[in-house]
């Protein structure tokens, strides 16, 4: 059980580290370091209560209660720590040519050409605790996209580099997948790796894709290759059966809260935002296993970080509330040996900007970074029966081979997701498909519609329409660009608290755009190829733009396309060898301040087409073992003065 | 209940023989179950959303009763025995005897969450320190009694004839923790008298208690969290009141009070059987519905039978089932008794959990078929999907 202290009880002491956050990152890292002997604090903005079972179970009932089931449904808003929201996002009707076709309402400002529409959540457990579970590792490729393919960023480390940590991450989070599939994916390169769980098994829609498509060639017109398709079992921290041949008897995790509640995946598909069962691992599991050096401060919204003249850090300034609705707050200090931040990618640079810390580089803030996922939806053919939307995980396969090789050069490379969700993600199915059914929404002067139907028609007509859906999210790549970045403006732009909200200016380059065009052709022709009836449709209608809507021309084809965000925020305080043109070392070490770190997606030069969570803990649990060695060697004697030797030892010699 | 009939007759006492130890143990397994369709009915009867904290506390001791029916499978496959529960004899008729117990002790039978449900619920569960002692040839007044008396018998035997001659199952039998989790306590390999004694030792504790503690012991044996046990969480929801840090088994709970709104179930006649029903066939669903619940719960049996039997992997199959059955109640609990007269006093159908051999006769083929299908390995991944849904 996690033990927590108010916002007075955690500045009452000195700690060896104070880790911003209680997200998957700073909650690993709180358990290496805790492990490890050292004193830590892990200060965390939101309400708290998550790690409870009524709390667990007022998640649940709030998702249940709500309109729209969004990622951050389940969980209550918190005007002190305010969280985006997918849905801050509203189309402009009729927009000027050129002008943005968005306005953003709720936490974030963006003044950019595209919106941002990822969200995170800040509670305790962070966005993790919607998260889908998806653990994907990164291409070897990922890692070196300027030097390779003249795009993007160069890692400062190696996919080889991060073999050992990703195999410790996995552990960590608790994944079943398919070692042999992802050897053959040349992501696992060590010939005896397995993972602690069994892989969660391919959904009927995969079988169903794979069984008509088998090894099917599709041109990919853009790259101007042949690309042969295959499906891949997708990496999940989700519960599965315990896998012998893992290096150690691996035991699952039950629930947070209720004592040994959790149960295996059966498949109840509400993964995002919550698990009825808790089959879905989150970093609750991980603060339960917190030793007790770990202090817990939640309500605990850091302000600044504090450095002194010569460039240490010693601590930060936090606010702490009492009510999440009227967010009166009251400072305090707490003071560290080393300062970790593990707040999301936006948070940890709206707090170094704030804080006037680790911009040396001027590329605080820059590089922000997602994966626009470009939604394409279908219906199978009535012949081949149903599909079986709405079952298992969001998804549990997907086609790899447009990630990676020398296609990457003409456009932003993608992952194809075949969606277990029916158009879930696409029109709110399965219940848009019942509004229309009833006729509800009436026609456009307000009249009952006539053509509603209910009983047996009702049934045979949403058996018919939903049975059928197929849902095809292509993740696409987005390299880093200096130009879409956070800022901050507290003269302007404050939340309820006094914090400066952050200020996204977003766009997709052309080299993105192109992989979102590439992708869209790949979608209709893997619909063709199926028999089905590609219903994707991104272009306006009555005036009114698509949330993320573009339009695109490749070789004189234009198209109409929308993308939607991903929950993958990353880059903004990116690592690099150099600290003219980066943020943080690969250590997730600032180049600025010694004793300042910044962890998380954010530090990442590139994001490949992976789930960033599983390269993100890899990097976490490689800097506690850094941040260890710290601490370590400043408690260490400078010199070590040896045994007193004997005076004469030749004739002591002698004498023996 | 065919076996732990047969001895009860014989009378109550410590197994003398290997057979007599074996037939303890298939008596045993059928006590264990005799107690999941009480608490699935208590359970289920809840409305759905209300009663959190009851519906979840029952919910765990149920599931905790699996896992002591699968460690009596576990023990009595150790000691070279056969677990027989994949028949319709397996099934106690509600309500039921306890076996071998005292007839002072009352009937069981099937009730709606109500404060005489949870009665029965610490009538089944009471702690060997709060019985009566009880004498020689009247039965045991607690299940906990019921398990010292096949401890003492293991060991008496493993004393005399030696372990090797005693623990003769093969190791490929056990259910181990890859096919089965999901409460307190976890399921282990049963190979020895040390690994027996432990078995015993969890299934007393949680029941009732440790070491005259109102605890189980699953945090001093697996390192989990500490739970009370099964009688004193079912005390809790009895007694709406949450037990306090000093309370001790005999005291009543002290602590803060628990939200349990007795209004929030549906009433049901317990006594309800499938002839009664299919009176009503003509005009209403139930008995229909009634009849396919009870062939579901054949089907469990059959899958558990397998997993019981050399084919541990077979609890796969088991575990949808239990969630069909889990809806299928559900189901039943909201529509009227179909007997006018009942339903006009407020009360609603239920699952009546009676067993007949053509219902295995009818779920015995797919049963094969699906655990074919499963193709299920020892230690390989788990995939049901060549199995069809029902």
């Amino acid at each position: 059980m996690t033990e927590t202290v108010s916002a007075e009880g955690a500045a009452r002491r000195r700690y060896d580290a104070i880790i911003v956050g209680g997200g998957w990152a700073g909650s690993v890292l709180a358990k290496r370091l805790g492990a490890q002997g050292w004193q830590v604090l892990v200060l965390e903005a939101g309400n708290g209560g998550t790690e409870t079972w009524p709390g667990y179970l007022d998640s649940l009932s709030t998702f249940h209660s709500a309109v729209a089931k969004v990622p951050n449904a389940a969980y209550r808003p918190n005007k002190a720590a305010p969280s985006p929201n997918v849905l801050d996002l509203a189309p402009v009707r009729d927009p000027q040519a050129g002008e943005p076709e968005f306005t953003a309402n709720g936490y974030f400002v963006q003044d950019g050409q595209l919106p941002y529409g990822t969200d995170y959540l800040r509670e305790l457990g962070g966005a993790a605790m919607h998260w889908l579970g998806a653990v994907p590792r990164m291409l070897p490729d990922d890692f070196a996209t300027r030097s390779t393919y003249s795009y993007g960023l160069d890692w400062p480390l190696t996919a080889e580099d991060l073999q050992p940590w990703y195999a410790e991450a996995e552990g960590e989070l608790g994944v079943a997948g398919h070692a042999q599939e992802q050897k053959e994916l040349g992501v696992v390169t060590d010939p005896a790796y397995e993972y602690p769980m069994h892989h969660i098994p391919q959904s009927y829609i995969d079988q169903y894709c794979d069984h008509r498509l088998g090894d099917a060639v599709i041109d990919d017109t853009v790259a101007q290759l042949p690309y042969a398709l295959r499906t891949f079992g997708l990496p999940q921290a989700r519960n599965s059966t315990p896998n012998p041949a893992y290096r150690a008897p691996y035991r699952i995790q039950g629930a947070v809260g209720l004592p040994n509640y959790g149960e295996r995946c059966v498949g109840n598909a509400s993964c995002v935002p919550i698990c009825p069962v808790q089959a879905k691992s989150h970093p609750l599991r991980l603060q339960a296993a917190w030793p007790p050096s770990v202090t817990l401060a939640t309500r605990c919204v850091v302000t600044r970080v504090r450095a002194t003249s010569t460039g240490t850090v010693t601590g930060v300034e936090y606010r702490t509330y009492t009510d999440p609705a009227s967010p009166v707050s009251r400072s305090y200090l707490a003071e560290a040996d080393v300062v970790v931040l593990a707040a999301h990618a936006i948070e940890n640079a709206r707090l170094l900007l704030f804080s006037g810390l680790a911009n040396t580089s001027g590329q605080v803030g820059r590089n922000l970074m997602d994966h626009p996922t470009l939604l394409n939806w279908a219906l199978a053919p009535e012949a081949g029966g149903p599909v079986g939307p709405f079952r298992g995980p969001g998804h549990t396969s997907g086609w790899e081979v447009f990630r990676g090789g020398p296609g990457r050069r003409a456009r932003a490379p993608f992952r194809i997701e075949i969606g277990n969700w029916g158009w879930g993600w696409a029109t709110g199915a399965p219940m848009s498909n019942v509004a229309t059914a009833l006729g509800i929404g009436g026609d456009k002067d307000g009249n009952v519609r006539p053509d509603g139907v209910f009983g047996p028609e009702l049934r045979r007509l949403l058996g018919s329409s939903i049975g059928r859906q197929l849902q095809l999210q292509i993740a696409v790549e987005q390299s880093a660009d200096p130009g879409n970045r956070v800022t901050i403006d507290p003269a302007r732009y404050r939340d309820a608290m006094g914090n400066p909200r952050p200020i996204l200016t977003y766009n997709l380059d052309e080299h993105v755009r192109t992989g979102l065009f590439a992708a869209r052709l790949v979608a209709q022709k893997i619909f063709q190829r199926l028999g089905a009836t590609d219903y994707t449709d991104h272009a306006p209608h009555d005036g009114v733009p698509p949330l993320g809507h573009f339009v695109h021309t490749v070789d004189e084809q234009t198209l109409d396309l929308a993308y939607s965000g991903a929950g993958h925020g990353a880059g903004t305080h990116i690592m690099g060898t150099d600290p003219k043109s980066s943020v943080v070392n690969a250590d997730q070490r600032t180049h600025d301040h010694p004793n300042l770190y910044a962890i998380g997606c954010g530090s990442m030069p590139s994001i490949g087409t992976s789930n960033p969570t599983l390269t993100m803990m890899a990097l976490a649990l490689r800097s506690a073992a850094q941040i260890h060695r710290d601490l370590a060697a400043a408690r260490r004697p400078v010199t070590v003065r040896p045994a007193a030797e004997p005076a004469n030892p030749e004739k002591e010699k002698v004498t023996a | 209940m065919i076996t732990a009939l047969a001895l009860d007759a014989q009378g109550f006492g410590i197994p003398q023989d290997l057979p007599a130890l074996r037939r303890y143990l298939q008596a045993a397994l059928e006590v264990e179950h005799l107690t999941i369709p009480v608490y699935m009915t208590g359970m289920y009867s809840i409305v759905s959303g209300t009663n959190r904290p009851a519906y979840f506390t029952i919910r765990s001791v149920l599931v905790e009763e699996m896992l002591h029916m699968t460690l009596a499978a576990n023990l009595l496959n150790a000691v070279g025995g056969t677990p027989d529960v994949g028949h319709s004899q397996f099934v106690a008729k509600y309500p039921a005897k306890l076996p071998f117990s005292s007839d002072r002790l009352p009937l069981i039978g099937l009730q709606h969450f109500s404060p005489a449900a949870l009665k029965t619920f610490l009538t089944i569960e009471t702690p060997r320190k709060l019985a009566p002692k009880p004498k020689p040839g009247d039965g045991w007044t607690s299940i906990g009694q019921f398990y010292d008396c096949i401890r003492q018998g293991l060991e008496h035997l493993v004393k005399e004839q030696g372990e090797a001659a005693v623990f003769t199952g093969a190791a490929a039998r056990q259910v181990g923790p890859d096919d089965f989790y999901n409460s307190g306590g976890e399921v282990f390999a049963v190979h020895d008298l040390q690994s027996a004694q432990l078995a015993i030792r969890v299934i007393s504790d949680q029941g009732e208690g440790t070491d005259g503690t109102i605890w189980d012991s699953d945090d001093l044996i697996f390192g989990e969290q500490r739970q009370l046990a099964h009688y004193f969480r079912f005390n809790e929801i009895y007694t709406a009141r949450s037990y306090g840090p000093h309370d001790t088994p005999a005291d009543p709970p002290s602590g803060p009070l628990i939200d349990v709104t007795w209004d929030d179930a549906y009433p049901i006649h317990g006594d309800s059987k499938i002839a009664d029903y299919r009176k009503y066939a003509a005009t209403s669903a139930v008995y229909e519905q009634a009849v396919a619940f009870n062939t579901r719960y054949a089907a469990l049996l059959r899958y558990l039978h397998t997993a019981f039997n050399g084919t541990p992997r077979a609890m796969a199959l088991a575990i949808p089932t239990m969630l069909e059955l889990r809806d299928r109640s559900e189901q039943l609990y909201r529509n009227p008794h179909p007997d006018p007269k009942l339903a006009a006093r407020g009360l609603y159908a239920s699952p009546t959990f009676e067993l007949e051999p053509s219902q295995f006769d009818t779920v015995s083929p797919t049963v094969e078929q699906n655990l074919r299908l499963a193709g299920l390995q020892p230690g390989q991944p788990i995939d049901l999907s060549p199995v069809p849904s029902h």
